[in-house]
């Protein structure tokens, strides 16, 4: 066994379980066991369980997201600190603080890399795990050689599921079958993307650099997709897809219900819960602070001797 | 000889250096600002390659990718400098010898 297969060895038997359990279950339930719409609703059900294991973190973002409120006008001290500096050090000294000011308040709203590491080895998983069935092989745990044969094997609107856009046997259903998936696939991404740049950023983050490179990727990003997605069997590309269509919901759901501080979500929120009289209206007093602060200068003026502030003051006649 | 020796020294990370930038370039702007720290994992592994080398600084970039997850405290966490800096950096990030370049 080569390096990548013992990593995944784990992995594979893991989805496996899980995909036979599922399949049991819906043929349990009087599903025909050869039936692609069956080995489809198994790998949906595999995308709940993956998806759903992954709440505890979401939800610990979003808890850290609404601590941010009360370390807003800290964060705003910072980024009027740095307003209008786009050189490099600049950004990196604001970063820095940034970074700083969330540890010390525990407020970190970002949830690192490992969410998006577990999902890859799943996706590869599931990818060998059709493969293997594809070429007759039996599954490293729960899917025998049977089971593996009916899941390669199984067809979806007559196209198998192990087939790719590329490598169709000629059967012209799977291209239009993988076409509409990767449109499918490409739309959900991009609304995804889409909601959260133009609702659920703060004016603050629009204006960064890193947001016009993220605004450009928006664009190429579906092409990239398409691209790649023509290679991936179809079963791999459902899983993909589920997974997209839950990202978006679960997304729908943060902008809506808890926006980041700041963003266009939040105001609407804002508005929105006024409206049903659940949120008292702003007072005009506190709108007024806020307009003074935003007024102050970003950066500590130099204190100036008596002589000398009487000079600069007569000097402007005012 | 001396120029050709310090440049195969140097190789392996200036390799490594081309691979991070086009990651940071390509990949990681897809997830957006996801790390816990400051300087984000890759910014980190770039730092660490320039200044340890591959098999150091892959190290401790390990290290640190094995410390990001949702319940680390995250916060500022630079690269072990170290003292005398070796080497200069260009622009683009890669490791040449002392003099050229901004040190």
């Amino acid at each position: 066994m080569d390096i990548l297969g013992t990593i995944l060895w784990p992995i594979k038997w893991v989805i496996e379980l899980i995909l036979v359990g599922f399949h049991t279950l819906w043929t349990a339930i009087g599903m025909d066991p050869a039936a692609g719409i069956t080995w489809v609703l198994s790998i949906v059900g595999l995308v709940l369980i993956v998806r759903a294991a992954l709440i505890p973190v979401f939800v610990r973002q979003i808890k850290s997201q609404r601590k941010m409120l009360e370390v807003a006008p800290q964060l705003k001290k910072i980024q009027d600190k740095y307003k209008g500096k786009r050189d490099q050090f600049s950004r990196e000294a604001m970063s820095r603080e940034t970074m700083a000011l969330y540890k010390k308040t525990g407020t970190n709203p970002l949830s690192s890399c490992l969410p998006l590491l577990l999902q890859m080895p799943i996706f590869f998983g599931l990818f060998s795990v059709l493969n293997d069935a594809q070429h007759d092989k039996a599954g490293v745990g729960m899917l025998s050689r049977d089971l593996a044969d009916s899941f390669a094997n199984s067809e979806l609107f007559g196209a198998p599921l192990r087939a790719t856009f590329l490598d169709n046997g000629g059967n012209p259903l799977v291209m239009v079958i993988a076409a509409v998936m990767v449109l499918l696939m490409t739309a959900s991404q991009f609304i995804t993307q889409l909601q959260i740049m133009a609702k659920n950023m703060s004016p603050e983050a629009k204006n960064s650099p890193m947001f016009r490179q993220q605004k450009i990727l928006l664009y190429i990003l579906p092409l990239v997709f398409a691209v790649s997605g023509v290679a991936f069997p179809l079963g791999v590309m459902f899983y993909w897809l589920t997974s997209n269509f839950w990202t978006m919901g679960q997304q729908f759901l943060v902008i809506r219900n808890m926006p980041t501080p700041g963003s266009e979500a939040a105001k609407a929120r804002e508005a929105r819960l006024q409206k049903r009289g659940k949120l008292a209206p702003p007072e005009p007093s506190t709108g007024a602070t806020i307009v003074i602060e935003e007024k102050k200068p970003a950066q500590r003026a130099q204190p100036v001797g008596k002589s000398r502030a009487k000079k600069q003051s007569g000097g402007k006649k005012r | 000889m001396k120029t050709v020796a310090t440049f195969l020294l140097l190789l392996p990370r200036n390799i490594i250096v081309v691979l991070l930038r086009i990651y940071r370039a390509v990949i990681s702007p897809l997830y957006g600002d996801v790390c816990r720290y400051y300087p984000s994992c890759s910014g980190y592994g770039l730092q660490a390659v320039q200044e340890h080398g591959v098999i150091v600084g892959g190290f401790l970039a390990a290290r640190r990718v094995a410390r990001c997850h949702p319940w680390a405290a995250g916060g500022i966490d630079d690269v072990p400098r170290r003292q005398p800096a070796r080497y200069g950096l260009t622009r683009f990030g890669f490791v040449v010898p002392a003099g050229h370049g901004k040190a």
